[in-house]
């Protein structure tokens, strides 16, 4: 005999009438943002490491046999890199490839360029840009294959094999070349290397971390959705019983409505996801926009997601259920309030020490670094729901005003829940406060308005010196050309060169660097973007890390108030129909929901960003930095946009509060 | 005995099915009243016209002599609270509050301070019976005792006038009993009158007088006999 449970799963759902419809309405919501950000996350994890990916064929990978010569080089525009990169087919052997995005091997003298700077080119004068590159009559357009962001920009110039811009003497010089491949030569046969750019190569680590910091708040989004409705599932799970079903049969169908219900949500999220794909597609980050297509997960990873929150909420509604299974009248009727205990405290301070010890050690890799991350969570975890239940019993204990009084009660009678409400912003608030506030980073290298040429020897340095002067003169640019012995702390190091001390704006710098393109043959003249473009994109992408932690942390925090809010709404419409019935004002119960957000939010989620804020200042004493000023106008805007947000999906149930509470009388016959 | 309350000409529709047709009604003061009927005869409906939580599609309800059905909604609420009191089946008590503090919370809507307010509420439980359930929560309560706590949130506020909708409902007779006398008792000590709704002829016989409805109208009323 087949199982009754499907169908009576069915029977019941449609019979739930409207506020059962409510219930799985607000699941398939919770259902649809949680995979939904999953989605975006996945999609930003996958689509960095791809874009990094994309930018790897530009960095010369030697090989000893190799058919071409390739050299890459980075000048700035303004402080906007241009990645330069000379190819030289070697005669006498075998053909090389052409390179990605390109349709075939450059020939000597071709200029391709990314559409970006193709549009530079046309809009910025000669004598600041396209004076760089070789003269064509028209550049060939480098393909979206080759590029990594739609706004990068790249040029890809032909050369013969004795251009001196390939021979040896590009070969990099000074410090500063070192520098993450910014520089390179090598004779190659094809474009596989797997080093990547340096404007890149931090993208994916900050992504994941992003991820690591906010996956937890979605997730638990999502399972959250499972618990929706709870209050009508008990009482079916008492009605059912009585009906003579076993406890094994009511998981079944909790299970699998639930299970149903949050599938039909991650599918909306999925199906959001793809139609949110091209606007995802122009949230700059790192380099610029993405291309689309970096950013698809792919249909395996899509469907992967959507099983995964099903299940989730599936086994959420079933764990919940269980619980009541334990103790049915208890937990219906609230008997005994969900206690937490000391011991949490204990355990807090417990994890937070060996963190500490372990991290003051040094050394630790990055999966013991994950570890830590992870019990850092585990801990909060521990002490949250304690820190609510405690801060409920001291608010209720002044409460003068009932809607405190009763928002504090809420708080104590079940901090779990109410922890899960604001955990997502609890955690991400230390990250946000530290990374957006933080200016931790390599010590950066201030050489304003001047521009270096490294060259091999201090006599090459002396001759280029003089031909400075005459090519800056010519060029009508005001400067002070000095000889550098590379010794000294300045933009040239490690190597003797030219310095030149450019009065005037950014235009000027743009056509010294312009004047001094073949000053020393294959080195390109550089400023102080240069020296730190290491550091500033690892800078860069974590004060981004931090907003974007913020931005999505809020997001779900939105949608876990709202949801919340909602549903506690439909959980508890008797007791509130019957005190609105009996008199209590709509706004003092409205008043008093509001709170019991609000109180947890602002003494957790406020006192975790301000620590992190804290330990930001410590950290950027001890780099000898300021506090990040954009960084601060950023956090202060998402707190501020935030709070906002989350208010008004709270006061998005006061609706359904009105129409619940209206009900009572409605019905009474 | 003078009116305290009254409905004259009351009528009432929900779409097309008329729950009042004409209905006259007086409470007196510190008199208890019974309202029984079948199911959708339209007593809860009376009970809430009476109360303020429904208005007549016609006629007029009386307040001590003057009209409350046409007073806006912030002014009914108000006066729900104050000169009203609520005891219903079950679920009107805040799960997450303890008895005490269940019944300080209508006078802490009015503005009253929350230690006073407290102090008050613990004045009901010697009383009902309550002594020592001060603390316990809805949960922890029987149903007996979670509906003398009712009582006692809807007396605190010395109303003019206590209604109580089945209030006995989910109750063994026993324990129902025991309330009702309660209810109708402690009600006329504190000079308030009482409007019960139920459809349990031994509850109603705890109350001076009963009313019939059936269909929207009153089909017969009796004085009862069998004082508690």
């Amino acid at each position: 005999m087949s199982s009754p449970v499907p169908q009576l799963t069915w029977f019941l759902a449609r019979r739930s009438g409207r506020r059962g419809l409510h219930s799985q309405l607000l699941a398939v919501g919770a259902a649809a943002v949680g995979s939904l950000i999953l989605l975006v996350l996945t999609a930003a994890c996958f689509g960095s490491g791809a874009r990094a990916h994309d930018t790897a064929w530009r960095i010369p990978a030697p090989d000893r046999h190799g058919t071409a010569v390739q050299t890459v080089g980075t000048t700035y525009l303004g402080d906007r890199p241009v990645t330069v990169v000379s190819l030289a087919q070697l005669p006498g052997r075998k053909a090389t490839p052409a390179p990605p995005g390109l349709t075939g091997f450059p020939k000597p003298g071709q200029v391709y360029v990314s559409p970006a700077l193709a549009g530079l080119l046309h809009s910025t004068p000669a004598n600041q840009l396209a004076d760089r590159f070789p003269k064509v009559s028209s550049y060939g357009t480098i393909g979206d294959a080759g590029l990594a962001a739609p706004e990068e920009l790249v040029a890809v110039v032909g050369r013969a094999a004795s251009d001196p811009a390939v021979s040896t003497a590009a070969e990099p010089l000074g410090m500063f070349a070192q520098f993450g491949g910014l520089t390179a030569r090598a004779v190659v046969s094809g474009f596989d290397g797997s080093d990547v750019s340096v404007f890149t190569s931090p993208d994916k680590p900050a992504v994941s971390m992003g991820v690591a910091i906010v996956a937890v708040p979605v997730i638990v989004l999502a399972a959250a959705a499972g618990r929706l409705g709870a209050a009508r599932r008990e009482q079916r799970l008492a009605a059912l019983r009585l009906a003579g079903a076993t406890p094994r049969q009511i998981l079944a169908m909790t299970g699998l409505e639930s299970g149903v219900v949050g599938a039909a949500g991650a599918l909306v999220g999925a199906l959001a996801y793809c139609l949110l794909l091209p606007a995802l597609a122009e949230i700059p980050f790192g380099i610029g926009t993405w291309y689309t297509g970096r950013l698809w997960v792919g249909l395996p990873w899509l469907l992967a997601i959507v099983v995964f929150v099903a299940a989730l909420i599936a086994v959420s509604a079933m764990l919940t259920l269980r619980q009541v299974a334990i103790s049915p009248l208890g937990v219906a009727q609230q008997a005994n309030p969900r206690r937490t205990r000391f011991i949490r405290l204990l355990l807090f301070v417990a994890v937070l020490l060996y963190i500490y010890v372990t991290t003051s050690s040094g050394g630790a890799g990055s999966r013991q670094l994950l570890v830590m991350l992870l019990m850092f969570y585990g801990a909060f975890w521990l002490l949250g729901p304690w820190v609510v239940d405690r801060l409920g019993r001291i608010t209720a204990r002044f409460a003068r005003r009932p809607a405190t009084l009763l928002a504090a009660r809420r708080l104590s009678d079940d901090p779990r829940g109410s922890w899960r409400t604001v955990s997502g912003l609890v955690l991400a608030g230390f990250v946000a406060g530290f990374f957006t506030v933080g200016n931790v980073g390599i010590d950066s290298y201030r050489f304003p308005g001047q521009v270096a040429v490294p060259t091999t020897s201090t006599a090459a340095a002396r001759t280029a010196t003089t031909e400075a002067r005459t090519l800056l003169h010519a060029a009508g640019v005001k400067a002070t050309v000095f000889m550098s012995d590379g010794d000294d702390d300045g933009l040239v190091s490690g190597t003797p060169g030219v310095v030149v001390h450019v009065s005037g704006g950014t235009s000027e710098l743009d056509t010294t660097i312009t004047a001094l393109q073949n000053l020393v043959p294959g080195q390109l003249p550089y400023t102080q973007d240069y020296a730190n473009a290491e550091s500033e994109a690892f800078t860069g992408r974590l004060g981004e890390l931090g907003a974007a932690a913020l931005v999505v942390s809020f997001l779900v925090a939105t949608a876990s108030a709202g949801l919340t809010a909602a549903a506690n709404v439909l959980d508890r419409r008797r007791v509130y129909a019957l005190l609105r019935l009996a008199g209590t004002p709509l706004k003092l119960l409205d008043r008093a929901r509001f709170r019991e957000t609000v109180l947890p939010l602002v003494v957790l989620a406020g006192g975790t960003t301000a620590a992190g804020i804290y330990a930001a200042f410590q950290v950027n004493k001890l780099f000898d930095s300021t506090i990040s000023t954009s960084g601060a106008v950023t956090l202060a805007g998402c707190v501020t946009v935030g709070a906002l947000a989350m208010f008004a999906a709270i006061g998005a149930s006061r609706p359904l509060l009105r129409a619940v509470t209206e009900d009572a009388a409605r019905t009474a016959d | 005995m003078s009116t305290v309350l009254a409905g004259l000409g009351l009528t009432k529709k929900y779409g097309s099915t008329i729950a009042l047709h004409g209905v006259d009604v007086k409470v007196g003061v510190r008199e208890s009243l019974a309202i029984m009927g079948p199911s959708g005869s339209g007593k809860s409906t009376l009970l809430h016209t009476l109360a303020g939580v429904v208005r007549p599609d016609g006629g007029e309800v009386l307040l001590h002599h003057e009209r409350i059905d046409n007073l806006g909604e912030n002014r009914l609420s108000e006066l729900r609270r104050k000169r009203f009191g609520f005891v219903f089946q079950f679920g009107q008590l805040l799960p997450e509050l303890p008895a005490e503090e269940n019944i300080a919370l209508p006078l802490m809507l009015d503005g009253m301070p929350r230690g006073r307010a407290v102090s008050l509420a613990r004045r009901w439980f010697a009383p009902l019976g309550l002594d020592g359930l001060e603390k316990r929560r809805p949960g922890q309560l029987s149903g007996g005792q979670a509906q003398r706590v009712a009582i006692a949130r809807a007396l605190v506020v010395q109303p003019d006038v206590v209604f109580a909708d089945e209030p006995t409902g989910a109750l063994d007779q026993g324990t129902g009993e025991e309330v009702v006398r309660l209810l109708t008792s402690v009600t006329r000590e504190q000079g308030a009158s009482l409007v019960m709704v139920t459809h349990d002829p031994d509850v109603a016989a705890h109350c001076d007088r009963v009313l019939q409805v059936r269909d929207g109208r009153i089909t017969g009323h009796h004085q009862c006999t069998v004082m508690p």
